[in-house]
């Protein structure tokens, strides 16, 4: 039997700020309750070491305004490094499945990033799909996001790509940030029904939460059929987290784990760093190993406080049904979607980035193409905090996508560039796996390939 | 002068130093039913021709008895009670058959989740007395972070049962990793009889010819334990074979290479590395029938080729054998071996060449091989098998885990500067191999006796660590299994935490007669965390780790 992974990068030498919850002490229990179990000492585990991840790497997934290493730290390049590890090893047949335990977390970081929005400066999970894709031919790919906050990056990201499917259940965005993911948020107009939100009311409990698992989830993947599930491992629905309102346990998150089956799972938020992350994280890899789990729990931990109301699940079974049909109709939707509009899909979005106090203006035009999921075009707007306004233009080429829009993307770079309208223009192609980033001011451009 | 003794799988070996010089060595094979009487017999005659103006300053011996008792299954049986409170299932420790679950929970910060009961104790205590156990090892989990609950039951189980003979995990070791805090307690609960009585009888020998020598014990980490402390750790002087031949390598070397140490044996070979000059350690611990332990020992790859490994012809291939026939045919043994290919095919020139190749011919002729070509390829089998497992040291030791961003970014790379060959038939064999890599061989003439030469001359070593909690007023060290409440750390800084361990460092130092020494310390691990409650700060929590490292004696000076 192969060994689960483990990849155990606790970034003890980063943090936000001091007293931030990313702060250094983050994963400190979590490091002593690993090691005195230790688990890493079993055979059935295996534990790797961090590596960097390379700027084409990330580039491959973002637009970093104006630079990459304008906010990257090594910190973010040896997080994002570490879900590579853990997807060659999975790849090579090194391991069964694969649990990266690293900050500084991600899924909050959209296409553009100007910055740290939600903890996040660039997406670890999209990352490490882009980099499956391209080097190992995986085409559809499942994310299954357990954080309690709406994984709006990852959404975001793959809102346009129907081999993408994004789930992601969380506590309703009425009361937590980042404010999103709600039912209506079902994906881009030709890949609509692959992104599917569940909000949940405030202290749903492990009833609540698998009952979603059993009925939404698991149905979701068999009939999705992706190579390969990743868990967008968050830790902060648990009970004693002091930035949300649930009452999941180490308990459920193991048991999910179980039911899930995650290739690889990706640690994003959690800050209980000491009532509840050195539990849940031994929690998932005992579930991930094939271990019983049953003698884990919480100090605390009382099973009859975590079933879940009548009331509530009266509600939860509402979504579960209204989500399953929409992913079951969702060809039909596609189809109507494309007779909708002539040439290009188009919308207006902001954004706004908690962290570092930035608003951003994105206008998106989608191409609706008849024989592929289009190219995207996002024109995007924000004032920085040190007070200067970027205007950029930036186009993606997804790698599912086919020649003629790959070639009117890759001309209207072309002609963009000429223009000095932009503060910077970017082009993503992930099929000739070439991404530039033009600078007008200076003359430059910037390619990695 | 100064006595080294090694004991080998195949030999024991012991050298008398002074000097630069070795005054005389010793080599008896080893009888691993009677491995008490080898070593004193090998000291006794050693001591035995020290002249009489000079006297013997210091005896080292590096000893295989504790891994044999147990390999041989002659530990006794032992209790081992677990307190694991909760986690891992209860089938994940597979240590003792008579393992024994109680009820107890502390956390890592040492708060009590569940307590012990008295109760379920007594009635353990009376199953033991009954079942006719009568040394029992306890170990609780986080107890290096508070060790109530492993004292109070070693109190309970005493009061009931008076003769049962009690180990605490947290005394023998003292850090984080429950496991191998077990393992290293209940290995220690099985032989620390038998060790005390080894230690006996060799104060007795030295008693018997009035002599007050200062007599230690080699450690796994090439470093040395004077013989009464070793009462308390016997589990340390296990593996101390590799550390003896690195320390050996060192001793021969004296500088700050990348050094890879081969010390190639009877049968097996044996892959050390020193990472400029020191010998590198296994990052897990050494492991001992199979179980992890928090006994620190030398990163060792053992390969089953030595110098007597015997050649065969079997199933259409030439192979290279496990079991060793004796010596080589060279030097009068009735099989062709490795040495004896070296030796013919390299033209060496060592013992009767001629009764090599007459062999070696044998075999080729079973095989319908032309000699030479035979020769090349038994070569090059060994030496690709030394390689390969060169290689993996490498990689193992590059792809250590790394939990911080300095040390992801400061990649560790190893450039090898030198091959050193320890052993009779490192003159043979090293040569090729470093060839083959590139790099210089080094090959003494002391090489056949450098692992109780590396004995003679290793200094102690000692390790410290340091926890502390100031929010909690907690205090952790080891060794020592000191856990305590002290309210005096609260407004620490990390100077004073590191200032602390240097007392500890110093006060231990001291019991083990490292005086020399204590000024060499290094920190070789730092770490301060804030414990930060909503937005506040309430404390820190510290941990450092301070050695004394593995080294040469200030007497050494080296050898001519």
């Amino acid at each position: 039997m192969k060994p689960t992974g483990v990849l155990f990068f606790p970034a003890f030498d980063w943090a936000i700020s001091p007293t931030h919850p990313e702060r250094e002490e983050r994963l400190l229990y979590t490091r002593d309750q690993l090691f005195e179990e230790g688990i890493m000492d079993l055979p059935q585990i295996k534990e790797y070491k961090p590596r960097l991840a390379e700027p084409i790497d990330i580039a491959a997934v973002h637009f970093a305004v104006p630079e990459l290493d304008a906010y990257l730290l090594e910190a973010h390049y040896i997080a994002a490094g570490s879900t590579l590890v853990m997807a060659d090893a999975y790849m090579n047949g090194e391991i069964k499945n694969g649990f990266a335990i690293i900050r500084p977390p991600g899924h909050h970081a959209m296409s553009v990033s100007h910055g740290n929005r939600g903890f996040c400066n660039i997406n670890n999970e999209a990352i490490m799909i882009e980099y499956l894709r391209h080097k190992y031919g995986i085409k559809r790919v499942a994310i299954i996001d357990t954080d309690v906050h709406h994984g709006d990056g990852t959404q975001e990201i793959y809102y346009h790509d129907p081999d993408v499917l994004f789930v992601s259940f969380h506590q309703d965005g009425r009361t937590l940030y980042p404010g999103s993911g709600f039912m209506e948020e079902a994906g881009g107009p030709l890949a609509y029904g692959t992104t599917i939100n569940i909000p949940l009311m405030p202290k749903t409990t492990d009833g609540g939460i698998h009952y979603v698992i059993d009925n939404l989830v698991m149905p979701l993947l068999e009939e999705f059929k992706p190579e390969i599930i990743i868990n967008s491992a968050g830790q902060d629905n648990h009970y004693t987290d002091p930035l949300a309102d649930m009452r999941f346990t180490a308990q459920g998150y193991a048991e999910l784990n179980r039911k899930l089956s995650p290739d690889i799972a990706v640690l994003e938020g959690g800050y209980s760093v000491e009532t509840a992350l050195p539990y849940i994280n031994m929690g998932i890899i005992m579930a991930m190993a094939g271990m019983d789990y049953s003698n884990l729990r919480e100090p605390d931990y009382a099973r009859e406080k975590f079933s879940e109301s009548p009331r509530n699940l009266e509600l939860i079974k509402k979504i579960v049904n209204t989500q399953l049909n929409r992913f079951r109709n969702r060809q039909d939707k596609i189809e109507q979607n494309r007779r909708s509009v002539q040439e290009f899909f188009s919308e207006y979005e902001r954004i706004f980035y908690d962290t570092d106090y930035i608003h951003e203006e994105q206008h998106i035009r989608l191409r609706n193409c008849p024989d592929c999921c289009g190219f995207r075009i996002i024109e995007s707007t924000a004032q920085h905090r040190n007070g200067k306004l970027y205007r950029v233009m930036c186009i993606s080429i997804p790698i599912n996508c086919c020649s003629s829009c790959h070639d009117q993307g890759a001309q209207m770079y072309q002609d963009l560039i000429r223009y000095d309208r932009y503060d910077r223009v970017y082009l993503q192609d992930r099929i000739m796996r070439e991404y530039r980033s033009f600078n007008p001011d200076r003359e430059e451009e910037e390619i990695f390939r | 002068m100064l006595i080294g003794i090694d004991v080998g799988g195949t030999f024991t070996d012991g050298v008398l130093f002074d000097g630069r010089v070795i005054k005389e060595s010793v080599k008896r094979p080893t009888d691993n039913d009677n491995l008490d009487r080898v070593i004193l017999e090998v000291l006794n005659e050693l001591l035995s021709v020290v002249p009489e103006e000079k006297t013997v300053e210091r005896i080292v011996l590096s000893t295989t008895l504790v891994t044999n008792l147990l390999a041989t299954g002659k530990g006794k049986r032992t209790a081992l009670i677990l307190i694991p409170g909760y986690g891992l299932p209860h089938d994940a420790y597979q240590l003792s058959p008579d393992t024994f679950f109680i009820t107890g929970a502390i956390d890592f910060r040492g708060r009590e989740i569940e307590p012990i009961s008295v109760n379920e104790i007594r009635a353990l205590a009376d199953k033991l007395k009954q079942m006719g156990i009568k040394r029992a090892a306890i170990a609780g989990k986080f107890s290096n972070r508070n060790r109530s609950h492993e004292s109070q039951t070693a109190d309970i189980l005493k009061q009931e049962y008076p003769d049962l003979e009690v180990f605490l995990s947290c005394d023998i070791a003292n850090q984080l990793n429950f496991p191998r805090r077990a393992a290293t307690a209940y290995f220690t609960a099985m032989i620390s009889r038998e060790w005390q009585h080894f230690v006996d009888e060799v104060e007795k020998a030295l008693q018997k010819r009035g002599a007050d020598i200062e007599v230690h014990i080699l450690k796994a980490d090439g470093g040395t334990l004077p013989l009464d402390i070793s009462r308390h750790y016997p589990c340390e002087t296990i593996f101390s074979g590799p550390a003896a031949s690195t320390m050996g390598a060192l001793a021969l070397t004296m500088d700050n290479k990348n050094s890879l140490v081969i010390d190639i044996g009877g049968t097996t070979s044996d892959l050390a590395l020193l990472v400029e000059g020191l010998p590198l350690q296994a990052s897990r611990g050494a492991q001992l029938m199979n179980h992890y332990t928090h006994v620190k020992a030398v990163s060792v790859r053992s390969i089953a080729i030595g110098g007597d490994s015997p050649l065969a012809y079997s199933d259409g291939r030439i192979t290279i054998q496990a079991d060793r026939k004796g010596p080589a045919a060279c030097f009068g043994g009735d099989a062709a071996t490795v040495t004896d290919v070296f030796n013919y095919r390299l033209a060496l020139q060592q013992g009767d060449v001629n009764r090599s190749k007459n062999y070696l011919q044998n075999i080729a002729e079973q095989a319908h091989l032309d000699l030479d070509s035979m020769c090349d390829q038994v070569i090059d089998d060994v030496i690709k098998t030394l390689v390969r497992a060169t290689d993996d040291m490498f990689k193992e030791w590059e792809n250590e885990p790394a939990y911080r961003v300095w040390e992801v970014v400061h990649r560790r790379k190893f450039t090898l500067d030198r091959v050193v060959g320890i052993g009779a038939a490192a003159h043979f064999i090293i040569p090729r191999v470093a060839q083959f890599l590139g790099v210089e061989p080094f090959v003494h003439h002391y090489s056949d006796v450098a692992n109780a030469l590396g004995a003679a001359v290793a200094r102690p070593t000692l390790s410290v660590y340091l926890h502390l909690d100031t929010e909690r007023s907690l205090c952790s060290v080891e060794p020592g299994g000191v856990v305590e409440k002290t309210h005096e750390i609260v407004k620490y800084q990390l100077s004073d935490a590191r200032e602390l361990a240097v007392k500890y460092l110093r006060k231990w130092g001291k019991e083990r007669r490292m005086e020399a020494y204590l000024d060499e310390y290094n920190v070789f691990h730092e770490e301060q965390f804030n414990v930060i409650r909503g937005w506040n700060r309430t404390g820190r929590i510290f941990d450092i780790g301070i050695q004394i490292a593995p080294g040469l004696i200030q007497e050494y000076q080296g050898v001519k």
